[in-house]
């Protein structure tokens, strides 16, 4: 949310907000200035040798092991694949004997992976091939080189080391004259060369010990150094993948949704960082960091998870189209171009992937989630809308916004309040003059529907009058540098510690703190907000903790700086539920690493009022979103500067389509709260959020399959078009489950917009599409320009698909719970068509014991059905008020509803391109046919 | 798994559809006035909806399902987007809320009837309406008082302003009278100039020897006074005779951390610490600290960088003398350094020489030859003849200066009165009194002053220099409520952000006061301000009778 780098920018001039130039990117690293980075990716042009000894392999149930070595430096490493239930491999290797132990990652994944069977189907001399019982996956693993081809149906999808990239720096002692060395210079590659000369000359050499970078051992960047007590402890590997055309994933990024290549640039840098305006189109580290990549083409798609949670880079190589490439490939014969492949490089740890092997997209977006989970079923009212703002200045404040919101009657759930409420930014307490009754000003949110979401974040003021300081410092709670100090940054209090979250102990205290018992100042419907937790220190090196400060279990920073962020929601997360154990916490955060979805949603960060900011704000969410993080937002409007009323409206409108909807801004922009705007914004807004609250059952009923099945909310085409190449690349477009197709407007003074309609197959056929607003019929695949007016979201329900929604307009949200569904028919071409809806009481875990209405409606034949899945224990008074029918030939004239046997008749009104059937009025738990008579 | 018997058109069970409350039969959520719209046709009980655009069936409304496009057929349902509900809430206001307020669980109206029983809501609109009509009956012996007030308010106004138009037609006269004796003294003083100057030129037709170099610098000091009343001039933005703070603040050449904005403190450096200089002080003080600044900023002086110790000492001592010197001396030939050296030790002399000279003689009008040569300390010895012209001719200019003077200072103030004419006191002049009075409000952090008609301002409370929210602007309140509502715009620059400005809300009250000041917008203030002069009790009683007739 925030501005961070305030002090030095109050150095650097007033630029800033009359003219948003972006960050600069001199304040943080390039791979050339990483020593790791320029080392593991040298390797890219002389190759690695690495080897399975020879009598050293083992195969068990489940898994195969073998010692590996370094032919080069003779370093011996084991390796480990396991199979995994849902068509998945784990490929993991570390030393044999390392120095000292290397860091494992713990937490990201939401269980230990079920193992599955495997049996050798082959074994010769340099190979060895396995698979699994169902002889769905296989693996090939090639003794030298070292390599493992993975197959699904027998079809090569992925493969692990196919360009000998592996590179694996083993632990060892200090070179005794390295000790006092000089350290790598700011500048890095200016000086390397010349650096490198010098320490050759007088490193001594030991084979295969040296390592020859200036950086390795110590490396300075701008006035920060890092001490580097362990050395070159660098892994990387390539994956390459043979059925690809595009790879995506590894968000975080302000970047298209395909990755680009990397060749001639930065990789994509992987590095939890609070960077102050950022740009667009860019390769440079943001606040999360998920290390999944997707590989698709028309027939499969695989994935990697990279499982690493220090420093990573990705260099991405795609295939050339170019004239050169192609007339090389003519020349030479070779038919196929070269398989698109990504080469993960991370500072330490071990190599640990998961490969997953589809074949689908669905199927890699589920596999992936099996691992690391998905965001549990949120209370309804989190997904309204959310109004916020740095900052809502008092209690006052915060009641004449509430009210204005009822005045103009435009729905809302949610006021946020940003760091300004504390006292001194000291977190758990309240500013008292500002907000002398929090809990009063909470029961007056409460008592019209509302919630309040407060921001806590991870920074502590060293203030010897704050409790939180106190009991941090006197039990040692706090990262240590690597003297053992407690390690004091630079944050919005001003001096800071940070809580060492990766002790558990820590967790507890820190969940301890939420309690009601502790935090008395607001009550259990107060949700919270985690920012700054990268973590964000300004005078720390790139605004973050320095990597040599040392963690619980002696871990040093850099082993574990992409997680930090995630082990502290872990704690917020255990503390909301211990404070109400039957309500679902609802958070939001920053910072994020892969696992992070099972206990917060994310916003992207501070973005820019500026178009091309919007247009990012969906091609970030759509990776965020198969990467796991469906519950994805932006700052609506921008978080820097300005937006004119156009820009805000188009927003709005986005943003209905996004699972996160909250509008936020910076302390030194211009208030911009609906009525604030022209009349016609401010309509044009309303009848955007009005859209949002309509689908509601839908959303809803997204999030609990998400859940229950592991598929993602918001997805981008190819999901559900994996054969059509046209739409691989399309991220101005997205799908809400299959059920929906979103193309927002998103650039300035248009009057129309184009629109993709995929094809299902190669002879360029589509499903049916209705335009939600007018029923009418899109029926051809292909490019289609559509006339948009300011009030237009062009959004289109795929035919074959049913839809709940709620059509009565209330406050907020969690006043609709009575309210009644209206289903939304729309016919394929054999005039058939189905979709789920789920219920519950919005709020508590009561549906994990089976409260809850899930069911399946089915239209076929003329007559629209039901079947519950599970039991409809759920007791709700909602009921269906009216069913709409679009892609009818004919308008019936009448439906009959019959009940166990009980016939009633209902009218059908005619509305657009679609019918109505009047008021079933029909229970939700009850099974019924309605039949339409002609 | 087989639920059977709430297969339910039961819902209409829940709506009462016929409302009891008032003595008319009418759908729930209907007003009395409304009630007549709602009968059903003779012969086949039908309904047309209110905007005409379908006919339903007379029992479909209320039925919970939105069947008009204009929500006429659901006032007691929520079933309508556009639908509304009328509450009774008999012995309070009657109220109209949008049908989405209907059934929420929420109590909206006083009278509960916009929830059904079960929710349970207290009627309270008795409690409320008295409480209600108590404070009605306060507002309109407070308008009734504060009316009173306010006709004082008018008498005064209007008396002030048949003052300044009196006093306006005085001061023109005194002009007139003025002008004459102006012109009188003129030739007397060029008489006696033209005596003098013969005077002078015979003397130094004696003082051939006297150095060319030494002569050229004569003029500096004249040169720097006019220069230094031009600026003064220009810096002095409100034309008070006064250069003040917050009018160097705007001059970004005077930022010498070079941080982006000129605080209180650098423009107070130039000010000799002082909060304000008047023009002889700006001269003597101001002018000599502003200016290398200025010529640095035009490129004209460069700081002196590994300078020869001759230059640096001036540079520190003298301020002002070294850019000009310099400046001219640059172009000559080095020797010329030498030869001015010796100057070097008579500084202080000098400085002290040229304040004895202001002092002594009327600034603001300089007439170079007459000046005793400044340069060298000690002024020539003239004898005695010439020496008496010269009095005589400073006696001549003296009285010359003097008229002058007089002259602008009345004009001056006929500005003033015209320019407070042109402020807008309100259609009865009974804002007027309050020009001129200021009224402090003070919260955790700061001390707000308002000054109506001239300015807002903030300072903080543990010390610290005022900071201008706004100059006087104009009335902004909207169509009839003109007079509610003042801006007062182009404060002190926020840093990174606009010029701060501030919006007074005004209502009545038997005393002038600020009651509340917010900042909703970074640099944008709020203050809620009272006072007698915005009561109007004729206005108050139609509204109220307004407000009455709407209720019926």
């Amino acid at each position: 949310m925030h501005l961070t780098l305030g002090i030095i920018l109050a150095i650097i001039g007033s630029l800033m907000l009359t003219s948003v130039t972006g960050v600069d990117p001199n304040n943080f690293k390039t791979c050339e200035q990483s020593s790791f980075c320029r080392r593991s990716r040298k390797i890219q042009s002389s190759g690695s040798k690495y080897a399975i000894i020879p009598g050293t392999l083992n195969t068990y149930a489940d898994s195969l092991t073998a010692d590996l070595i370094n032919k080069e430096n003779h370093h011996q490493f084991t390796f480990k694949l396991e199979a995994l239930v849902g068509s998945t491999f784990r490929l993991q290797i570390d030393e044999k004997q390392p120095l000292h132990p290397r860091y494992r990652v713990e937490h990201a994944l939401k269980e230990e992976p079920k193992t599955a069977r495997i049996s050798v189907q082959k074994e010769t001399d340099g190979e060895i091939t396995i698979s699994t019982d169902d002889h769905k996956n296989k693996a090939v693993i090639h003794g030298d080189p070292f390599r493992i081809d993975f197959y699904e149906n027998d079809v090569l999808v992925v493969t692990a080391n196919a360009k000998n990239w592996l590179y694996f720096e083993h632990l060892r002692q200090k070179p005794a004259d390295a000790a006092d060395g000089h350290a790598d210079g700011e500048a890095g590659a200016g000086n390397a060369a010349a650096d490198d000369d010098q320490q050759q000359a007088e490193a001594p050499k030991s084979p295969g010990e040296a390592i020859d970078d200036p950086g390795a051992w110590e490396e300075n960047f701008k006035s920060h150094h890092d001490s580097k007590p362990n050395g070159p402890e660098a892994v990387a590997l390539d994956f390459s993948f043979p059925e690809a055309e595009v790879l995506f994933g590894i968000p975080e990024h302000a970047d298209n949704f395909v990755l680009r290549s990397t060749s001639g640039t930065d990789p994509y840098r992987l590095y939890n960082l609070d960077v102050f305006e950022y740009i667009v189109e860019s390769k440079m580290a943001l606040y999360g960091s998920v290390p999944v990549l997707y590989g698709h083409g028309p027939r499969r798609t695989a994935g990697v998870y990279w499982q690493n949670v220090a420093e990573t880079w990705v260099d991405i190589y795609t295939a050339e189209t170019n004239v050169v490439s192609s007339l090389v490939n003519f020349v030479s014969g070779s038919r196929k171009s070269p398989s698109p492949a990504a080469h993960f490089i991370s500072e330490s740890g071990i190599v640990d992937a998961f490969i997953v092997l589809g074949p689908k997209p669905i199927d890699v977006f589920k596999q992936y989630a099996a691992l690391t989970g998905t965001h549990p079923l949120p209370q309804l009212f989190s997904l309204g809308y959310h109004q916020s703002r740095w900052n809502y200045n008092d209690e006052r404040d915060v009641a004449s916004v509430s009210s204005k919101f009822d005045e103009y009657d435009i729905p809302m759930d949610t006021m946020w309040l940003d760091i300004e409420y504390t006292d001194g930014k000291r977190y758990f307490t309240w500013d008292k003059f500002k907000f002398p009754e929090p809990l009063t000003m909470v029961k007056n949110l409460t008592e019209l529907g509302r919630h309040l979401v407060v921001i806590i974040d991870p920074h502590v003021k060293r203030d010897t009058g704050y409790f939180f300081h106190n009991d941090c410092t006197e039990r040692g709670y706090y990262v240590k540098t690597r003297d053992g100090n407690d390690y004091e940054g630079w944050c919005w209090p001003g001096s800071s510690s940070y809580p060492d979250f990766f002790n558990p102990v820590v967790r507890d205290y820190y969940a301890g703190q939420y309690a009601l018992s502790k935090f008395n100042t607001v009550s259990e419907n107060t949700m919270i907000w985690n920012d700054m937790n990268e973590p964000s220190v300004f005078n720390g090196p790139e605004v973050t903790a320095p990597k040599d400060l040392v963690h619980y279990g002696n871990w040093e920073h850099r082993d574990v700086h992409n997680l930090y962020g995630h082990m502290h929601l872990m704690g917020t997360f255990d503390g909301l539920e211990k404070r109400d154990p039957n309500q679902r916490p609802f958070i939001l955060t920053r910072a994020h690493f892969a696992g992070s979805q099972r206990y917060a949603a994310i916003w992207t960060g501070d973005n820019t009022a500026e178009w091309s900011h919007l247009q990012h704000s969906i091609k970030m969410c759509l990776t965020e979103a198969v990467a796991g993080f469906s519950f994805c937002g932006a700052d609506v409007g921008g978080f820097f500067g300005n937006p004119d009323s156009e820009l805000l409206e188009r927003w709005y409108q986005t943003a209905t389509f996004l699972p996160f909807f909250r509008g936020h801004a910076h302390i030194d922009t211009k208030r911009r709260e609906p009525w604030l705007f022209p009349e016609r914004t401010r309509l044009v807004i309303r009848d955007a959020l009005l859209k949002r609250y309509s689908y509601l059952p839908l959303w809803y009923t997204s999030f609990y399959e998400l859940e229950l099945k592991n598929e993602p909310v918001i997805r981008p085409l190819l999901t559900h078009y994996p054969a059509d190449k046209e739409c691989f690349a399309i991220d101005n477009q997205l799908l809400v489950q299959d059920r929906l197709l979103v193309r927002p407007v998103m650039q300035q003074g248009v009057s129309k917009v184009d629109v993709y309609f995929p094809a299902i197959d190669d002879k360029k056929n589509g499903d049916y599409w209705y335009d939600v607003d007018t029923y009418q019929r899109q029926e051809r695949a292909g490019y289609e320009s559509v006339p948009v007016t300011e009030y237009k979201i062009p959004v289109w329900q795929r035919g074959g698909s049913i839809l709940p929604k709620k059509e009565r307009q209330r406050r907020a949200s969690t006043l609709m719970l009575h309210d009644p569904y209206t289903l939304i028919v729309c016919l394929d071409r054999q005039g058939k068509a189905e979709g789920t809806l789920y219920l519950d009481d919005e709020k508590s875990y009561d549906y994990r014991q089976g409260q809850y209405i899930y069911v399946n409606y089915e239209f076929a034949h003329n007559q629209l059905t039901n079947r519950f899945i599970g039991k409809p224990k759920y007791k709700s008074s909602s009921w269906i008020e009216r069913v709409v029918i679009a892609g009818l030939s004919t308008v019936p004239q009448s439906a009959t509803i019959t009940v166990n046997g009980v016939s009633q008749q209902l009218e059908v009104l005619q509305q657009d391109h679609a019918v109505i059937v009047r008021k079933p009025g029909i229970k939700m738990n009850v099974d019924f046919a309605i039949k339409l008579n002609y | 798994m087989i639920q059977v018997q709430t297969f339910l058109l039961v819902l209409l069970a829940l709506i009462v559809n016929q409302c009891l409350a008032g003595d008319v039969p009418r759908p729930r959520g209907v007003s009395l006035a409304m009630a007549p719209l709602y009968q059903p046709r003779g012969g086949d009980n039908s309904w047309t909806c209110l905007d005409g655009s379908r006919t339903i069936k007379f029992t479909h409304i209320n039925d919970d399902y939105c069947d008009c496009a204009d929500g006429s057929d659901e006032p007691g349902t929520s079933a309508c987007a556009k639908g509304q509900f009328y509450c009774i809430n008999k012995g309070h206001q009657p109220m109209i809320i949008p049908s989405s307020r209907v059934q929420d669980g929420i109590c909206d109206c006083c009278d509960g009837s916009d929830e059904l029983d079960a929710r349970g809501c207290p009627n309270t609109c008795s409690v409320l309406g008295a409480a209600a009509a108590a404070q009605r009956r306060q507002d309109a012996e407070l308008h009734k008082r504060g009316t009173e007030k306010r006709k004082e308010m008018i008498a005064q106004g209007n008396k002030l302003k048949l003052e300044r138009e009196a006093r306006r037609a005085d001061l023109e006269k005194r002009i007139l009278e003025q002008e004459q004796l102006k012109s009188e003294k003129e030739q007397l003083k060029l008489n006696a100039e033209a005596l003098e100057s013969e005077a002078i030129d015979t003397f130094k037709e004696q003082q051939r020897e006297l150095d060319a170099e030494t002569a050229h610098a004569e003029e500096e000091p004249q040169q720097m006074r006019q220069e230094a009343s031009l600026s003064f001039v220009r810096y002095d933005a409100n034309k008070d005779g006064f250069v003040e703070v917050t009018e160097l603040m705007v001059d970004m050449n005077l930022d010498r951390d070079r941080n982006g904005v000129v605080t209180v403190e650098e423009a107070k450096y130039f000010l000799d610490e002082r909060d304000r200089v008047d023009l002889d002080a700006f001269v003597t003080l101001t002018w000599p600290r502003i200016k290398p600044l200025k010529m640095l900023a035009e490129g004209l002086f460069q700081p002196p960088q590994a300078p020869e110790e001759d230059e640096h000492i001036e540079a520190t001592t003298e301020g002002v003398a070294i850019p000009t010197t310099e400046e001219q001396r640059e172009p000559q030939p080095s020797e010329e350094h030498a030869d001015h050296e010796p100057a070097i030790d008579s500084d202080e002399a000098d400085e002290e020489g040229d304040e004895d000279q202001y002092d002594d003689e009327e600034p603001d009008v300089g007439v170079g030859e007459a000046q005793p040569d400044a340069e060298n300390a000690s002024p020539p010895v003239y004898d005695p003849e010439t020496q008496r012209l010269i009095e005589q001719a400073n006696e001549a200019r003296n009285a010359f200066e003097e008229v002058d003077r007089t002259i602008r200072e009345i004009k001056q103030e006929v500005k003033e009165i015209d320019e407070q004419s042109g402020k807008d006191y309100g259609l009865h002049e009974e804002w007027a009194v309050l020009d001129g009075e200021c009224h402090a409000f003070e919260d955790r952090e700061y001390i707000y002053t308002l000054c109506p008609f001239d300015r807002a301002s903030q300072k903080p409370r543990n010390g610290g220099a005022e900071t201008t929210l706004g100059r006087w602007d104009q009335w902004i309140g909207e169509g009839n409520n003109k007079y509610s509502t003042q801006r007062y715009a182009n404060g002190a620059g926020c840093w990174n952000g606009p010029q701060r400005s501030a919006i007074i809300h005004i209502t009545c009250a038997l005393e002038s006061r600020v009651t509340a000041v917010s900042e909703p917008n970074r640099c944008e203030y709020y203050f809620e301000f009272e006072t007698p002069a915005a009561c109007d009790n004729e206005a108050f009683q139609q509204a109220q009778d307004e407000n009455l007739h709407d209720e019926l």
